[in-house]
């Protein structure tokens, strides 16, 4: 008995002693968290539940040169997912409520896990509003799920100016690693103007501090205010752009594929700038396409291929102007002087002149488009060793040089002299032969369309070299708006009797040349010249410069259309439509609009294209 | 009947200041801004756990007119028909939060596993007990014990609620070794959970351990075969241990341990409710964040937290003055109980006193231990705090029967 009393006293002992000590360590353990370790885990708690948020700044507008509104922003709802808190077994409630196919959501889902189980990112955006409300509404069955509103561009005009504009896309790794102030996932202009004048366009992130739960739901701002930064709305632009003129020639070149400059001579400031094919930029706005996407890539009319400002071809006759400015200015040739014209120009070989044989002095040939003319004065600046001053004189007007607009990728276009052809065929490799061809813009001579409307428009402003550019002015938050300065520069070496005797060529183009059966606007003096750049593939392309009124023009209109064969009867109704339409405010010549909307390139004359006088 | 005066009041104050402390934290866990965030039947809690205080309170004051013979001579009965239920529960049980544990009885889910443990304690208790010759020493008496406490263990594990069955487990030292189970044997019975518990951190401290317990056997016992025996199942322990975490056990399982290890290891993963249980608590500092404003407890950082993870909210909100008032009431309540069974004469109520302390106290340290991450997280209540209806009762109701085996204390040595 006294054993067994023994045994229980030492046994209660012994349990006393056991849980005294496991609760002194349980007791040592929590003094040890919340005593000794509360820095740590109290900053911990706090970042737990405080989360910065940034605010994303309203995107700068886009306005025409009359202040109408080409492009906005309009509010987009998007539906994200943590992918650790979201349960799989929810895939068909949330595919319901979305109304999409279970398997659409599940290959999110399993997207969304791919780039980051414990991030949150976007599972699906745009979607319409009804489904978001419902998605609101059930949110507290779908744990992991999130709803936020953002934006994307809306393009209220009727015109389309894909090129202009450009798109918008995500940052990706290398824009968020070049920029710091680009996050993931940003939105950011790709091409266009919304790349050039990204950084006026964007604005200022703003900071926001939200109370959020562990579901990563926000149960609005944290208390302290004062640290939080209001994002600051992007400034607006106001392009160069008519938006009616940009309207109407994007409608004159549906269907063909081409460029168009339209440009004030006088400033530089571009009125329309088309490229066709083009892509729709409205549906790269807000939930990505990806077939669409695709197809814009790897299509091989290349709708995302700006014609207007990249494409690089022979500008053909449409360079016989400056050629004759710089044989004026060179002294190979005067107004008066005058060179037959047998059928051909015979140099080692024939070259054909499809020109009506006879005199020609440089206006006529102009006029008429006569080779032989123009090879006589190329044939002469070569002979004479003047290859180099010729090319240097030639990039005065714009040609052969990076051109200042601002867009990106535009061409600089190529204007050969003895160093360029020395490093492409080799030194002592070409001879005369090769260039001949470069005064009538054949040959290795190219530019593109707005590199002929930036020439165009120095012939005709008086030789003053010009900025072609897309910006008029900066308007900022505050409402002050900053215009953007037009530079005019004269280019010294040219005379005003050079420019008025191939201006009087180029009227007689329209008068009595090639333009003569569309270029004319019944009330207006138009002048012009079309040109043809071979293209050893199919039809020609055709070329078309123009301006108007031909005494203080106000416009320049460059027209290139591929494989459209004559310029005379495709590209110069075209120029012809725009010129009427800016000066006179509306086109009367409603048949010349369906011509050229119902217009369809006939006869192959590829053959003939090495020849060509138009 | 005595005099009501004669009741131990300092283990019913202790007992209705942990229902209080509870009933503050569920009130925040669930009534809180938090609720905003939970379905309409956890808001309910509170007011569910508030009737089953009131009611528990009714039930351990009617149960001082019972007398300790009654139960006694029905524990088997008793023992036999919640085994019953157990099966029942196999069936056509309730499956709440991945344990299938409950019964439903209409108004009522019954956990029968929490009516089990009184059952099991009092049959048990009652074998043990019940003729003079019986003791642990002698091994059949011992592996019928066994057998009693181990069939109820697997049908709790059969649940899925392996809480519960360390609880169970837990029963059979305790109760072997007050049935005179030698000294040196109850260690040895002991010993491979420590090992285990060890070896999971590192395989030295397992083996350092297993030197240690052998040695402390051969000192208490001074049996070489025992003290050998104990050598060998600690080398196999910390053997076994490392085999099944590289080879056996699945990448989940693995990973809970890891978590508890290691839980920096995957901090949005299995290690969540580690980090965030001791965010919770960490953060809570000396005084707390305040009633309803703990902002790990209000935005639902923490997983279970009117459950499992309560003391959490306790310390987050309260600080260290509320946690260490908890866990000083759960050492006043354990001290208390076991100077009650000290007191009997009757080894009956003895070895029942010393069991439903040991109940409290695993429950206690689990629980604490898995919300301070001293332990690997193991779902299981804390005793009078947690939400619970079954679990409140029953643990009052085994606190009702040590109340009233000593309430009637003189009248019980008679039975003697």
């Amino acid at each position: 008995m006294s054993n067994s009393s023994n045994r229980i006293r030492t046994s209660i002992l012994a349990l006393q002693v056991i849980m005294v000590l496991l609760c002194l360590v349980v007791l040592g353990r929590v003094f040890y968290l919340q005593i000794v370790q509360y820095d740590v885990y109290d900053e911990l708690g706090e970042k737990n539940s405080i989360r910065q948020e940034y605010v994303d700044p309203a995107r700068g507008l886009i306005y025409d040169r009359n202040m109408k509104l080409l492009v906005d922003n309009q509010p987009i709802y998007s539906i994200t997912i943590t992918p650790v808190n979201f349960e799989d077994e929810n895939i068909p409630l949330l595919a319901q409520l979305l109304e999409e196919p279970d398997s659409l959501i599940n290959v999110l889902v399993n997207d969304a896990k791919r780039y980051s189980r414990f991030r949150t990112s976007k599972l699906i955006s745009d979607i319409d509003f009804k489904a978001f409300s419902l998605i609101q509404e059930n949110l507290w069955q779908l744990p992991g799920i999130g709803h936020q509103i953002d934006s994307k561009r809306n393009y209220p005009a009727e015109m389309t100016g894909s090129h202009i504009f450009g798109y918008l896309r995500e940052a990706d790794e290398s824009d968020y690693q070049s920029n710091e102030s680009i996050r993931l996932g940003d939105k950011i202009g790709k091409s266009g103007l919304e790349l050039i004048y990204e950084e006026d366009l964007k604005g200022d992130l703003g900071i926001n501090y939200l109370k959020v739960n562990a579901l990563g739901q926000s149960l609005g701002r944290f208390n302290d205010e004062k640290n939080s930064i209001a994002p600051v709305q992007g400034d607006n632009i106001i392009t160069t752009i008519d938006a009616d003129l940009q309207a109407f020639a994007e409608k004159l070149m549906k269907g063909k594929s081409g460029g168009i400059v339209a440009m004030n001579p006088n400033n530089g400031e571009i009125l329309a700038l088309v490229s066709s094919p083009e892509y729709e930029v409205r549906k790269l706005a807000g939930r990505i396409d990806k077939e669409y996407w695709q197809f814009i890539n790897s299509d091989s009319t290349r709708p995302l291929y700006n014609r207007a400002i990249s494409s690089r071809q022979p500008p053909g006759s449409t360079f016989k102007p400056l050629m004759g400015i710089i044989g004026l200015h060179l002294g190979i040739v005067t107004p008066q002087t005058e060179i037959y014209n047998s059928g051909y120009y015979i140099r080692g070989r024939a070259y054909k002149d499809l020109a009506d044989p006879g005199l020609y002095n440089m206006e006529s040939a102009i006029a008429h488009s006569s080779n032989t003319y123009f090879f006589s004065v190329m044939d002469k600046i070569a002979t004479t060793g003047q290859l180099n001053a010729w090319s240097k004189l030639a990039k005065d007007f714009g040609l052969g040089v990076p051109n200042d607009v601002d867009l990106p990728s535009a061409n600089r276009g190529i204007l050969p002299d003895s160093t360029y052809l020395d490093r492409r065929f080799g030194k002592k490799k070409w001879g005369l032969g090769d260039v001949l061809n470069f005064g009538i813009g054949q040959g290795l001579v190219s530019a593109s369309p707005l590199q002929i409307a930036q020439m165009t428009s120095s012939i005709v402003n008086g030789g003053y070299k010009i900025d072609p550019h897309l910006l008029k002015g900066i308007e900022k938050a505050d409402g002050s708006i900053i215009e953007s300065t037009n530079s005019s520069e004269k280019i010294g070496w040219v005379k005003d009797e050079y420019l008025e005797t191939v201006k009087k060529g180029m009227r007689g183009n329209v008068l009595e040349g090639s333009g003569r059966y569309y270029a004319g606007i019944p009330g207006i003096e138009v002048s012009g010249k079309t040109g043809t750049a071979q293209n050893p593939f199919g039809f020609s392309h055709g070329w078309y410069t123009s301006f108007a009124p031909s005494q203080n023009p106000e416009i320049v209109v460059t027209v290139f259309l591929e494989n459209a064969g004559w310029a005379s009867i495709s590209a110069v109704p075209i120029a012809s439509l725009i010129l009427e339409k800016h000066l006179k405010g509306e086109v009367e010549r409603e048949w010349l609009v369906n011509y050229v909307l119902n217009f369809v390139p006939k006869e192959d004359n590829s053959e003939a294209s090495a020849t060509i006088n138009e | 009947m005595n005099n009501l005066r004669n009741l131990n009041w300092s283990i019913i104050g202790a007992w209705l200041l942990l229902a209080i402390i509870g009933l503050v934290a569920i009130y925040s866990a669930t009534q809180g801004p938090v609720s905003e965030f939970l379905p309409d039947y956890i808001q309910n809690n509170f007011s569910k756990q508030l009737v089953w205080v009131s009611l528990a309170v009714v039930l351990v004051l009617a149960f001082q007119f019972f007398t300790p013979r009654s139960y006694m001579q029905l524990s088997y009965l008793f023992y036999g028909i919640v085994m019953i239920l157990m099966i029942c529960t196999y069936f056509f049980g309730t499956e709440i939060n991945g344990a299938k544990s409950w019964l439903r009885l209409g108004f009522f889910n019954l956990q029968t596993s929490e009516l089990m443990k009184i059952a099991t304690i009092l049959a048990t208790a009652q074998y043990l007990t019940s003729r003079r010759d019986i003791s642990a020493e002698n091994i059949r008496y011992a592996f019928i014990a066994v057998m009693m406490i181990l069939v109820p263990t697997v049908f709790v594990i059969l649940q899925n609620d392996f809480g519960t069955a360390i609880v169970f487990l837990t029963l059979i030292p305790v109760m072997l070794f007050w049935s005179g189970l030698p000294y040196g044997v109850s260690i040895y019975i002991v010993s491979p959970a420590l090992i285990l518990y060890l070896t999971v951190f590192d395989w030295k401290y397992g083996a350092i351990a297993t030197v240690l317990i052998s040695a402390l056997i051969f000192i208490v016992q001074k049996r070489p075969w025992l003290t050998f025996t104990s050598l060998i199942t600690g080398i196999i322990t910390v053997i076994g241990v490392n085999v099944a975490l590289t080879d056996i056990l699945q990448p989940h399982q693995i990973s809970r341990i890891t978590a508890f290890t290691n839980p920096a290891f995957d901090p949005t993963g299995a290690g969540w409710n580690v980090i965030q249980a001791k965010t919770a608590i960490g953060s809570g500092g000396f005084l707390g964040k305040g009633f309803m404003e703990g902002t790990q407890t209000q935005l639902k950082f923490l997983p279970e937290q009117w459950t499992d993870f309560i003391a959490c909210v306790v310390g987050e909100e309260f600080g260290f003055l509320g946690l260490g008032l908890l866990i000083v009431t759960f050492l006043f309540l354990f001290l208390r109980l076991l100077k009650l069974a000290g007191n009997h004469k009757h080894p009956f109520a003895q070895l029942v006193t010393v069991s439903v302390t040991a109940v409290f106290f695993i429950h206690f340290v689990i629980n604490i231990g898995s919300a301070t991450a001293l332990l690997p997280v193991i779902g299981i209540p804390l005793p009078f705090v947690s939400y619970g209806g079954s679990a409140f009762l029953t643990n009052s109701l085994m606190l009702a029967i040590c109340l009233n085996m000593e309430f009637h204390k003189r009248e019980f040595s008679i039975y003697r």
